[in-house]
């Protein structure tokens, strides 16, 4: 399923703007499709058409819920109940689902320090950057220019891909195997 | 808990108590602490681990941590008695969950009790450094230096996105918490303006919010700080380094030890005869007490510790303070009298020992 425009949740809602003759496609979450009406007083020459809800949302419990590690077991519905993780391939498993919690928690979804292999990760960057260009477009929400805020979509797009694929060039071997085909090795 | 027997046959070495030695900023700072979680690569985490996974995780573990060159001593924890792992727990070498478990788990520490390893703890991996006083430099390199030796024997779950994989997302990324035990008595009754009504120490928690750290009571989560003794600690794992979380907490607390000492001085110029009645009234009743509850010792040792360093009571110093505040703990008094004492015992024997440790002093004539 494609994900919203603004956020990493499941796009549900599907919209077209025209303005001054340009068409312009968005592709939202339901929450964040809410914030783009505030009450929706019908001010602004700003035409929206909803396309329509996503079939997929209106039976059955949203994706997330159903979501489950294949290598312990554990749910994404448990892991949201009690809050630990069973294993380290529930990051993988439940995937674009944690952004918004660590974002939550921590203000962020990017690690920043030292890798065990004595090298550094240092996304600071990016993140300052990303940070940047969301709060311009946060304001281009409020304001209803929706053409700025399309834009502003896709350069936090050029720079969430570049870093993710430096995350595949640097860590060719981190796919997560079965915990039982690793016994950690000790030289001790 | 288990049903070993109360205490050992023969009282092993306690690990040393290191808070009673002194420490830089000592008036405010009584210790600091640090502590980092990490995880196996190749074993589930604690939710979903199996008895047999865990204890071969444990002896796994065993065997990496006695290779080190950080004389680190083992215990299986199901081998220690009650007693044993609860006067660990008060020199927090163990949480409270590393206690109760009934699973395969482990603790190392170093014979000065300033180094520990908590082995199959909600991580696989707790690593934990001590120091008195304000020490958060070389309490970093300690641990640093600790993780990395393990690092290169084992394999951590690791990811570029998210860093160190810990079974709790509070602590993903690095893992690491930092945190600096302080005593604000003065900032806790008010602030250096006495036309605001609010405590200083309702600013310290405001900005600390703001910085992303968090400000607690002695025992952690409760909010009430007993004896006016408060934990400041980082809360944010991710986005942050290990660096630049020390570094907003050594930012703050520089003002706030500065403040407490400026406010300590000010309630003295402004009602010294309030402050002397506070602080002596304390003293005498612990001088002279035949028992006394660990609450109350608490928050009269506050007001002993408040007039030493304010040059109102001679013969006790604050690192007696300190280790009075640890060795008065019930788990410290049993394992001592090697006895299980009934709750109007323990205040018996705790009015004795802080009777004994005062004997020497008194108001600064
Ligand atoms: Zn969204
Ligand atoms: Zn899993």
């Amino acid at each position: 399923m494609a994900k919203c425009d603004f956020c990493d949740n499941p796009a549900t809602v599907h919209m077209t703007e025209i303005k001054g003759g340009e068409k312009t496609q968005m592709h939202l979450c339901e929450f964040c499709a809410k914030q783009m009406h505030p009450g929706d007083g019908g001010s602004g020459g700003v035409q929206k058409v909803l396309e329509g809800l996503d079939p997929k949302s209106l039976g059955g419990p949203p994706l997330a819920v159903r979501l489950t590690c294949p290598q312990c077991g554990m749910t994404y519905a448990e892991f949201k109940q009690h809050g630990r993780f069973g294993c380290a391939n529930d990051y993988e498993v439940f995937g674009a689902e944690l952004k918004p919690l660590f974002k939550r928690i921590h203000g962020s979804t990017r690690y920043c320090g030292k890798t065990p292999d004595g090298g550094a990760v240092d996304n600071e960057e990016i993140e300052q950057a990303v940070r940047a260009v969301r709060a311009k477009l946060d304001q281009a929400i409020r304001e209803e220019r929706y053409e700025d805020a399309a834009r502003m979509r896709d350069e936090i797009r050029v720079l969430e891909a570049g870093e993710a694929q430096a995350d595949v060039a640097d860590n060719p071997d981190r796919d997560e195997g079965d915990p039982a085909d690793h016994p950690a090795e000790g030289e001790a | 808990m288990s049903d070993a027997p109360l205490f050992e046959p023969r009282p092993p070495d306690l690990p040393g108590l290191w808070i009673k030695d002194s420490g830089p900023e000592n008036d405010v700072v009584v210790s600091s602490r640090m502590r980092l979680a990490r995880n196996l690569r190749g074993y589930h985490f604690k939710p979903r681990q199996e008895e047999d996974e865990g204890k071969r995780l444990t002896e796994h573990l065993h065997g990496v941590l006695s290779g080190l060159d950080h004389d680190l001593r083992w215990f299986d924890m199901e081998e220690l008695s009650p007693t044993l792992r609860l006067v660990l727990f008060e020199r927090h070498l163990v949480s409270r969950e590393h206690v109760d478990d009934e699973r395969p788990r482990g603790l190392a520490y170093t014979t000065d009790g300033t180094v520990g390893v908590m082995v199959n703890e909600e991580d696989h991996l707790r690593f934990q450094v001590f120091a008195p006083g304000l020490n958060l430099e070389a309490i970093s390199e300690r641990i640093e230096a600790l993780d990395n030796e393990v690092a290169s024997r084992v394999e951590y779950s690791f990811s570029e996105q998210y860093g160190y994989l810990t079974s709790c997302p509070t602590n993903t990324g690095t893992g690491l918490r930092v945190s600096v035990m302080l005593h604000l008595p003065a900032l806790a009754y008010r602030t250096s303006t006495s036309n605001d009504d609010e405590p200083g120490i309702v600013k310290v928690n405001n900005a600390a919010q703001q910085l992303g750290l968090t400000v607690r009571g002695i025992h952690g989560e409760s909010s009430k700080a007993e004896g006016d003794f408060f934990q400041i600690s980082n809360q944010v794992t991710l986005g942050r380094s290990p660096d630049q979380a020390v570094g907003d907490l050594r930012d703050m607390l520089g003002q706030v030890i500065e403040w407490e000492r400026q406010v300590r001085q000010i309630l003295l110029e402004d009602d010294r005869l309030s402050v002397e009645d506070l602080v002596l009234r304390s003293w005498a009743v612990l001088r002279h007490a035949r028992r006394i509850a660990s609450e109350e010792a608490l928050q009269l040792l506050s007001s002993v510790r408040l007039g030493a360093c304010l040059g109102l009571i001679d013969g006790v110093g604050v690192t007696t303070i300190h280790d009075l505040m640890v060795s008065m703990l019930p788990g410290h008094l049993q394992f001592r009298d090697r006895a299980k004492l009934s709750p109007d015992e323990r205040d018996a024997m705790r009015a004795t020992l802080i009777r004994n440790a005062l004997a020497h002093s008194g108001p600064t004539s």
